[in-house]
């Protein structure tokens, strides 16, 4: 009799967290290493979305969302490892970090797994086309930033480019798709360069570019920090005056500290808080919670990531089940997020989303424009 | 051939079998999360006895090791990448690569040899330095295939991931790689390459007296341990499914390294033990990485945690116990100490040759100095020649150069009808000439019987080694000791397990540099009494460097006198006595009377 109670007891303790209301999510991210300044505050952006859906009782009132966050250390192999660890805790969907190569480390795990997961912030069209069903993106394309980009730039009147990429990873070589729409406009481009990430010395660079005559009226680049900066500088100093086009991966306090070198400097990103705009609203309570504005729009970005899966949860009548998850978010159409409304359907996994351009004026942010680029204009992804 | 207790061997591959198995059985009962825990233990095992194969048994740490093991997982994920995903992924692939899909095995096997003709080739080129500068050069091939990793992007991806290789690695394959790896690196301790390795590692200069070529040694424990090295890298290869050559670089040589020398760095006993302590401290310490609550007190996220924690183990491992946790010996080894078997002191049969040794007119410059100058002398065979003089006459550069240890600037050595100047040190034993050393230079943590036994399979094609051995260790009267290791004697036993070292060389012609130097009276009177047996049994010649004039005079034949590098006398006990040139060398000028 004893036992019978006993098992029973047993039986119904472990049927209880399955029954329990709660969403899950495997973070694993790089909170160290060079992709840290994105994913740290993606995850900070992350923080306050499940905090304010917990707080109202859950997603749709009832589902709790549980984080179980561990560092990937910028790693492919750790987030091989770290996902596996997340799949075996039973997580229904994972969280990757914020490049295309990380995450396609995990592609094997989560796909044995069937488990659905979502790139932080990674831009490179190919990680979900490789990736397969259950690999899912959240940020504007790096080729469609690269047409919004192009585009701007042909329309300001410049016709001729130069470009500087890095092949160390799909993300680095975004200026090959600006490359491809801009000569498509009827822009000219005037040549490449290559150099790998954490080189830090781009006087090579800078000479062999101020050595041009013509000059190119723009150079584009998706280089980030600490390459950028310096690579920046260099060409200022060598006499570079071309128009500087960047990309998200700048979008970062320190471009803003640069002084006088970033000035007119212009880079697409994921959104900017307009007037009334959800991004302002997420800024101001960005600001509550942690005593200041955010410097990034990476944090916003965390915030729409936890908005995509409360949107796949309710889609889903509820369910937590990671293949009933995996299926709603291939199907949401126009998810509210602080940056942009964000849509699956239709997609391989590559969310279409609003791009922003921005200018560095006075050491400030700067809209330019969010404008939505000529389908027909946006490159085909290709693993570079 | 092997050197050691085939028990020892057995026991010792019995324990890994059960050892692997029963981690097997236990992480089966914990689930997928242990399993992978366990496999991943594996893997680090594998790559942890890899480097101690080279580093505990030459002695010289490798930072480069790591190398090999993302060449290993860098060939064998070419090999099984499906055939799609590569024309997608790495377009630069020739066609034959590039349509080739192989299973796990047979990669592995392609990645291993392969793997091995590349560390022949740079164990070629990097074999010839010695202590930190090879270790150094260890980490340049650690940087430069690195960057040959990254830079070969057609075939490698460079820096990018390089994902989509099959993910065969289950525990199963793991344990069984795991047990032939450490089963073989087991076996290569006590092999005779493995012997000659440790015993250039206590004392290279020794070594080659007896007979061991070091440099060879090191190359094959290097090829081997490459091997090894390959198999793990393309086992984590297929374990992870996917990887970028940071994978192979500073943090894991740093993680598998802490473990080697953690666990000990010379035995598979410590390499088990290291990679089980920092395999558990780590998974500990990750899950307070994170966060936790303990007993509601809430710890904060400290990234970082795992690094700082295996530091702080490295540095109690280092002040503690330096060798490591494990020490110098394989857990059999303790745990049924080995007795040798006894020796018969007939088997080293009287060797007659009628080589005689001159040396003509050799002359040593260092420099300025002119250590040794115009010494012309010669040994006859059966001879025992004294060699006399006050400290710095060049006694010992003369035996240096005897020996090939030191090659003349000047003059030649010449035995019977052969020149032996320049021959390498590691050649002349076989030349039937052995020697003993100043300061002893025994291999202190090897057995009497293993110094000795090395010496003996490194001479005349190590035919008979082992009666060889057992009769020199008769003959000196120290085959009691055989099984205890050498550096724990007292001084006057050392000097005569040197002694048995060289006999087993089954030299002609034996060169004892200051063999009774400190010994005490009684030892002295018993070492006079069994060199003058050695000589009239084995008809062996011997030049005798000594201070104690009693044992030169009570032993030789014909004595010679060095001062300041120049030969002043030459010849029978008596006369040297009376010879005034030697009186004033050894008294000063004017003591004549």
């Amino acid at each position: 009799m004893n036992k019978l109670l006993i098992s029973t007891l047993l039986a119904s303790a472990m049927a209880l967290p399955a029954a329990a209301e709660t969403l899950r999510v495997g973070v694993a991210t790089a909170q160290t290493g060079a992709l840290a300044p994105f994913d740290t505050p993606v995850i900070d952006g992350i923080h306050i979305a499940v905090d304010e859906i917990n707080a109202a009782g859950g997603i749709d009132g009832k589902i709790k969302i549980e984080l179980l966050e561990k560092d990937v250390r910028s790693d492919a192999a750790q987030t091989s490892i770290a996902t596996q660890e997340l799949v075996d805790e039973g997580v229904s969907v994972i969280v990757l970090p914020c490049d295309a190569d990380p995450s396609l480390a995990a592609i094997g795990v989560v796909t044995d797994a069937q488990i659905p997961a979502i790139s932080t912030c990674a831009s490179s069209p190919t990680l979900p086309q490789i990736g397969g069903d259950y690999m899912f993106a959240n940020f504007p394309g790096d080729n469609v930033q690269a047409t919004v980009s192009a585009k701007w730039a042909y329309d300001e009147g410049h016709r001729s480019a130069y470009i500087i990429y890095s092949p160390d990873t799909q993300y680095t070589t975004m200026p090959l798709y600006f490359a491809e729409v801009f000569e498509k406009l009827g822009g000219k481009m005037l040549g490449e360069d290559t150099h790998t990430i954490g080189q830090q010395d781009f006087s090579a660079i800078a000479t062999r570019i101020a050595a041009l005559d013509p000059q190119p009226d723009v150079i584009m680049t998706s280089t980030y920090e600490p390459d950028f900066p310096s690579m920046l500088k260099a060409l200022r100093a060598a006499g570079v005056e071309s128009q500087m086009i960047g990309s998200d991966g700048i979008d970062s306090p320190t471009t803003f500290s640069l002084g006088a070198v970033a000035e007119g400097l212009v880079f697409t990103t994921a959104g900017h808080p307009t007037e009334g705009s959800e991004l302002e609203a997420f800024n101001k309570k960005f600001e509550e919670v942690n005593g200041e504005a955010p410097q990034t729009v990476f944090n916003a970005v965390g915030y729409d990531l936890v908005k995509v899966l409360e949107a796949a949860v309710i889609a889903a009548d509820g369910s937590t089940d990671a293949n009933t998850l995996r299926d709603a978010i291939a199907n949401l159409e126009n998810v509210q997020g602080a940056t942009s409304t964000i849509t699956y359907k239709g997609t391989n996994g590559m969310p279409l989303r609003s791009v922003s351009l921005i200018r560095v004026k006075d050491g400030e942010r700067e809209l330019i424009g969010q404008p939505t680029p000529d389908a027909s204009l946006i490159p085909e992804p290709r693993v570079q | 051939m092997f050197t050691s207790s085939r028990q020892h061997f057995i026991a010792a591959a019995l324990a890994i079998v059960v050892l692997a198995v029963a981690g097997v059985v236990i992480a089966g009962l914990f689930g997928a999360a242990a399993e992978r825990v366990l496999t991943v233990f594996f893997i680090s095992l594998i790559a942890v006895t890899g480097i101690g194969v080279y580093s505990g048994n030459s002695g010289i740490l490798s930072f480069g090791h790591l190398a090999f093991m993302g060449i290993g997982a860098y060939v064998s994920g070419l090999l099984t990448l499906p055939a799609g995903l590569k024309m997608a992924t790495l377009r630069g692939l020739p066609d034959w690569l590039a349509a080739t899909e192989l299973s796990l095995v047979p990669a592995i096997i392609v990645a291993v040899l392969v793997t091995a003709i590349i560390a022949l080739l740079i164990g070629i080129a990097i074999g010839r330095l010695e202590g930190s500068a090879a270790s150094i050069a260890t980490l340049g091939l650690l940087v430069i295939v690195h960057g040959v990793i990254i830079g070969w992007r057609d075939v490698t991806r460079g820096a990018q991931s390089f994902f989509g290789v099959p993910r065969d690695t289950t525990l199963l394959v793991a344990a069984v790689a795991c047990v032939i790896a450490l089963i073989a690196a087991r076996w290569y301790r006590d092999s005779l390459s493995g012997l000659r390795l440790r015993a250039g590692r206590e004392n290279a200069i020794a070594a080659k007296a007896v007979g061991i070529n070091v440099q060879r040694e090191r190359l094959i424990a290097w090829v081997l341990s490459a091997a090894i090295m390959a198999l793990s890298g393309a086992l984590i290869a297929h374990f992870l499914g996917a990887f970028s050559p940071k994978k192979f670089y500073f943090h894991d040589t740093f993680l598998l390294l802490a473990m080697l020398i953690v666990g000990g760095m010379t035995t598979v006993t410590g390499a088990i033990s290291g990679t089980i302590l920092i395999t558990v401290i780590t998974e500990i310490l990750r899950r307070f990485e994170s966060g936790m609550s303990i007993g509601g007190f809430e710890l904060p996220a400290v990234f970082g945690t795992t690094q700082i924690g295996i530091g702080l183990l490295i540095l109690f491992a280092m002040f503690r116990m330096s060798e490591g946790v494990m020490g110098l010996k394989e857990w059999e080894e303790r745990v049924f100490p080995y007795k040798p078997k006894r020796g018969k002191a007939e088997a080293l049969a009287k060797r007659h040759s009628d080589d005689r040794l001159k040396v003509d007119h050799v002359a040593m410059q260092f420099g300025g100095l002119r250590a040794v100058d115009d010494v012309s002398i010669a040994v006859n065979p059966g001879e025992i020649l004294g060699l006399i003089g006050p400290n710095g006459s060049g006694k010992t550069t003369l035996l240096n150069i005897i020996s090939g240890v030191l090659k003349p600037t000047e003059g030649d050595v010449v035995l019977g009808d052969r020149s032996i100047t320049g021959v390498a040190p590691e050649k002349i034993a076989d030349y039937g000439i052995a020697r003993t050393f100043q300061n002893i230079r025994l291999f202190p943590t090897l057995t009497v019987y293993q110094n000795v036994l090395a010496a003996a399979l490194s001479t005349h094609g190590g035919k008979n080694a082992e009666e060889r051995t057992g009769a020199a260790l008769a003959r000196l009267g120290i085959d009691e000791r055989a099984g205890e290791d050498a550096g724990t004697l007292s001084y006057g036993e050392q000097r005569r397990v040197e002694i048995a070292r060289a006999l087993a060389c089954e030299p002609t012609l034996l060169l004892l540099d200051e063999p009774a130097a400190g010994m005490n009276r009684e030892e002295t009177d018993d070492l006079i009494d069994r060199l003058k047996v050695l000589s009239a049994d084995l008809g062996l010649g011997v030049v005798l460097v000594d201070h104690d004039l009693k044992l030169i005079n009570e032993l030789c034949d014909r004595i010679v006198v060095l001062n300041e590098g120049r030969l002043i006398a030459d010849g029978a006990p008596a006369e040297i006595r009376e010879n005034p040139a030697v009186i004033e060398a050894y008294l000063g000028p004017g003591k004549t009377a």
